[in-house]
């Protein structure tokens, strides 16, 4: 059974081992060797979210920058966090003010649990931006991975849903004009846009029915989403392979030259670098071989396994410092008849809250978003250009980072520069900024 | 022609399937339709007329509207921007709506003036019975079109957006 030295007084660990009940819940051997360790990555639904073995290239930083991950471990601490609110607050008009209240002064790390959650929010949305950026310069939204990336677009929509939704529930001053204006904007939507609001609202104006409504929508109907869609998102990257380390990015002209099938998907229409499409099969017959031999490949478990950890910490001691260090806002008593001076947006809304001082609000507040998030559903089935060479894409990638800087502009202008009335103010004479 | 039994019942599946999800979708959303409006509002009586002198804005609470003069005639005016909903307060210094989100300024008759709103502020019908002031809460008219200016006052000079460029 075990090829141990018996030593007569076999350790408590050693016993538990190899008991029946343990050898039931762990299948594999024990994991001190690369063998073990493999086997169980293999095996174990937590672990399997890994492959046995990545390109050694993932393990640079900057391959991925991390950022996927980065979103996942923020993900983790929101939904950790957010359970812990939930045990403190009510959705209710006449009470979530004053649960934030007892946030601060009763419940125990009860600011800083609210502190962490918002700072995790706003770099949320920072991560998942830039994931999305990244992954388009890298251009590895390409086939094969065109559906994932459809998917990713989704799993941005949905964590700024989180944000504009969670962005109501402190019944403050600063949540409640935020929404009225946010969701005022659905109105411009032709047609159905006044019915559409009152729907999402429970009634024609905010109030309770609003904020249970968007209590509900924030903690379950999104978190299952999330999770879905986190489901399909992670199955397809397995299935579909990481486009880090995949032939086509890499710059080398030998690894290039040696390009062959990387899953059967791609297999059947395949390009080589000069533009010839091969069948995928003959290639990888006659190429004198391929990116996936052994040397290119590292064990994920413990090399990508340990960097992912350094970068968790990290993220964890991030939000903890920024939590420390800065208080959630929370501002005077949800007030109907009064409009704080200046009526700022969260700052992901901030460029589109500028747009619309300068646009009808149906093109700034209904068709630009609209037609954002539309093209980049619709990027990877428009871009058909097969290349991933950053020499190959200038038109795409010229035309990706003028919308990216205009929506950066738009946002630093709308966040720092705007004061009441919406008039142009120096961010250093006064800072009109609520995160 | 005639579909072979397994089609027939494929087909029945995928009807069954689709009815299914119609249905519901149906209930799901009549179940969370949002429940008439309660506070449908009413005639609500206000001070007598000459209460409310030339040039003034007088907020009322209760139907969140201001009772405003200008050349001799009373308004109802909402006090929820037409552009994005937000409580529009009235500026003493310019004798104007000024509205704090993105900066819509509107007349004492709520016509707009500037600003990116799509029209001028929404009214309340106002009638004078027995010389007291009624505004009908329930009915919330339409505001004026983008550059109806009956009702423009003299200008009173002075802002209350602090920075005036905009």
């Amino acid at each position: 059974m075990s090829d141990r030295p018996d030593s007569g007084t076999t350790s408590w660990r050693t016993r538990l081992q190899e008991s029946a009940v343990y050898r039931s819940v762990v299948r594999t051997p024990p994991f001190d060797s690369p063998r073990g360790r493999a086997q169980r990555a293999f095996g174990n639904v937590f672990l399997h979210v890994y492959p046995v073995r990545v390109p050694r290239a993932l393990l640079r930083f900057r391959s991925t920058w991390r950022l996927g991950f980065i979103s996942s471990v923020l993900f983790a601490i929101l939904l950790i966090t957010g359970v812990y609110l939930m045990f403190f607050y009510t959705p209710a008009v006449s009470m979530a003010y004053g649960d934030m209240q007892l946030l601060r002064s009763q419940v125990g790390f009860g600011q800083l649990i609210r502190n962490v959650h918002r700072w995790g929010a706003h770099l949320m949305v920072l991560a998942v931006v830039f994931h999305l950026v990244r992954v388009f310069v890298d251009g590895a939204y390409k086939a094969p991975r065109q559906f994932n990336w459809v998917i990713g677009v989704g799993l941005l929509v949905i964590t700024l849903a989180y944000s504009f939704t969670g962005y109501l529930l402190p019944w403050d001053q600063l949540a409640y004009w935020a929404v009225t204006v946010g969701s005022d904007l659905v109105q411009y939507a032709p047609g159905v846009g006044g019915w559409l609001r009152n729907f999402l609202l429970g009634g024609s104006t905010i109030g309770q029915s609003a904020l249970l409504r968007f209590y509900v929508i924030h903690v379950a109907v999104l978190t299952a989403a999330f999770f879905a869609l986190m489901a399909v998102h992670l199955w397809r990257l397995r299935k579909d392979g990481l486009a880090v380390g995949d032939p086509d990015v890499a710059h080398d002209v030998t690894t290039r030259a040696t390009e062959a099938v990387r899953t059967p998907v791609a297999a059947d229409a395949h390009w080589l670098a000069d533009g010839r499409r091969v069948l995928g099969v003959v290639e990888t017959e006659d190429g004198p071989g391929h990116a996936r031999e052994p040397e290119h490949e590292v064990f994920a478990w413990p090399h990508l396994l340990i960097r992912h950890q350094v970068v968790a910490l990290a993220v964890i001691a991030l939000v903890l410092a920024l939590g420390i260090a800065f208080e959630a806002p929370l501002r005077e008593l949800a007030n109907p008849n009064v409009t704080p001076e200046p009526s700022k947006a969260p700052w992901y809304f901030v460029g589109l809250q500028e747009l619309l001082a300068h646009f009808d609000p149906l093109v700034a507040g209904v068709l630009a978003p609209a037609v954002l998030v539309g093209a980049l559903l619709l990027l990877p089935y428009v871009d058909r250009n097969p290349s991933r060479r950053p020499e190959d894409r200038r038109v795409a990638l010229v035309l990706f980072w003028t919308i990216f800087l205009a929506l950066v502009v738009l946002t630093v202008i709308g966040a720092l520069f705007r004061g009441p009335g919406w008039g142009f103010v120096l961010p250093w004479e006064h800072l009109y900024f609520e995160p | 022609m005639s579909p072979t039994r397994r089609e027939l019942l494929e087909a029945g599946w995928k009807v069954g399937g689709g009815l299914l999800v119609v249905a519901a979708g149906w209930t799901s959303f009549e179940a969370l339709k949002p429940l008439a409006d309660v506070s449908g509002g009413g005639l609500l009586p206000l001070l007598p007329a000459d209460a409310y002198p030339e040039g003034s804005a007088t907020f009322v609470r209760e139907g969140r509207f201001f009772v405003t003069r200008a050349k001799d005639e009373l308004f109802a005016v909402s006090q929820k921007c037409p552009h994005l909903g937000c409580a529009v307060p009235f500026c003493e210094a310019s004798g104007h709506f000024e509205c704090p989100c993105h900066g819509s300024v509107y007349n004492l008759g709520g016509e707009w003036m500037s600003g990116p709103a799509p029209r001028g502020m929404d009214k309340h019908p106002l009638q004078i019975v027995d010389g007291r002031v009624v505004v009908n809460t329930a009915v919330l008219e339409q505001g004026a079109p983008l550059g109806t200016r009956e009702y423009d006052t003299p200008s009173r000079g002075g802002s209350c957006a602090p920075a005036d460029e905009a």
